[in-house]
């Protein structure tokens, strides 16, 4: 890993506005999700992805309460230190598709779930502040269970048909 | 009284899109609304014009003042918009097709006329809306399309090219798998006092899937960029693949803005439009 690569956050306050960002844009992609795909009738990935834009809007919520009080510094949009081009869970979006089946919405769930623990072990294990190294491996812990639930889920999940395209895209045979 | 800060999401209206999933289009609204909140924007002082297509709708997703023109004619309402209320901060959003096929001609002259807006092309190389023919920005060898099995055999549009031949003082190119930095790119379009253009490579999932790979394709602009110099600029653009981000080419010009001459009240010149 080059210097370049390593997130140092220095405060609480710097963390928690990461961390609103984070949750925020995760349970809103989950919802523009789920609501693309009410739009295009296949509503059992719909329900999926509401699920998870509920428990990402949880997690946003338990963020908030804990910045309240706090005087939180503004973060311009592109200075936020993940290392992708996208906030760590909600990336790979272009993934999605409205014939998608459970298992591949899943897919795409565990990924980014795993990408926004990832994020905050590195935040845990390169920043100088004790508070902060203690506050990310909370959330470290908080989303290894989210990516645990989401395996057990993923397990238990039927086999389905693939689903016929009724309408689909006007592609030479 | 002291007026809240609007945050990115207090600038969507709560209409759901109809864009398929995985749009890039996605990517372009919630880049452009954190710019708007960044900007702080006051809502009833921006105006969104677009034309037709499934960029188009834009507008309908913002809770500011819209306009869903006609095919191609985004840019000659937006102008109209702007001549008659310059206070207002105008945004006009569409496609390849609708901006560089039937809004060809427009787009040349408002490049030229240089008033001062931004104009957003969500450049995804293929008509969407109608089930995926081949658009002007459509590689010459895309065969992927009933209409042209063969590809179109014609070269494609290279829209930052005729976008400076024409004079525009502002041409920035960004990609919807990039939202940060296309938010950057957005705040610094608005803030150009001139007509600024942004070309965003925003992949159509549905029609062309095989556009997944620009996100091993797309790469930053060389670092001495944006220039002001007109030939460096053509340079670079010709000399490019397509696919570098960034502001390209930035210049003051003299903004065109008409006199507002008109002293009719608007009660007369609703008069006019009574059947």
């Amino acid at each position: 890993m080059s210097k370049d690569d390593i997130v140092r956050i220095e405060s609480v306050e710097e963390f928690l506005v990461h961390a609103m960002e984070l949750e925020e844009a995760s349970y809103e992609h989950y919802d523009e999700l789920a609501d693309t795909m009410e739009v295009h009738n296949n509503l059992q990935v719909a329900e999926l992805f509401r699920k998870l834009a509920n428990y990402s809007r949880l997690h946003a919520e338990e963020v908030h309460q804990r910045a309240a009080n706090l005087d939180l510094p503004k973060i311009t949009p592109w200075d936020f230190k993940w290392k992708c081009p996208s906030t760590p869970e909600a990336f790979c979006m272009d993934e999605a598709d409205y014939m998608m089946s459970s298992a591949k919405a899943m897919e795409i769930a565990l990924f980014n779930e795993i990408r926004g623990r990832d994020f905050y072990q590195q935040v845990a294990d390169n920043s100088p502040s004790e508070a902060v190294k203690k506050l990310a491996l909370e959330m470290v812990e908080e989303e290894n269970w989210h990516v645990e639930m989401l395996r057990e889920w993923q397990a238990s999940m039927q086999d389905e048909q693939p689903q016929e395209d009724l309408d689909p895209p006007n592609m030479p045979e | 009284m002291t007026v809240p800060a609007l945050k990115a999401k207090d600038y969507k209206s709560g209409i759901k899109a109809v864009w398929c999933p995985g749009c890039g289009h996605f990517a372009v609204l919630s880049a452009l609304t954190k710019a708007m909140a960044h900007l702080g924007l006051v809502k009833e002082q921006v105006a969104v014009v677009s034309g037709i297509g499934c960029s188009s709708r834009l507008p309908a997703y913002i809770d500011t003042y819209g306009f869903h023109g006609i095919h191609g004619r985004a840019l000659a309402a937006a102008s109209g918009l702007k001549a008659a209320r310059p206070d207002l901060t105008v945004i006009v959003a569409g496609g390849d097709g609708d901006g560089f096929s039937i809004g060809g001609n427009h787009f040349l002259h408002a490049c030229r006329r240089n008033m001062n807006m931004a104009y957003i092309v969500m450049d995804n190389e293929v008509y969407g809306m109608t089930k995926g023919q081949a658009s002007p920005t459509t590689l010459p060898d895309w065969s992927n399309s009933k209409m042209t099995p063969h590809g179109t055999g014609i070269p494609s549009f290279n829209p930052a090219a005729i976008a400076l031949a024409a004079g525009a003082g502002f041409i920035a190119r960004g990609y919807s798998g990039e939202p940060s930095e296309l938010t950057r790119l957005l705040v610094e379009a608005i803030e150009h006092p001139g007509f600024a253009f942004l070309q965003v490579l925003s992949g159509c999932v549905t029609y062309r899937p095989d556009q997944k790979q620009w996100k091993e394709e797309v790469h930053s602009a060389d670092s001495d960029l944006p220039t002001d110099d007109p030939v460096k600029a053509a340079q670079m653009i010709q000399a490019g693949d397509g696919k570098a981000t960034g502001i390209i080419y930035a210049k003051r010009f003299p903004v065109w803005q008409p006199e507002n001459r008109t002293d009719a009240e608007i009660n007369e010149i609703e008069k006019e439009f009574l059947l």
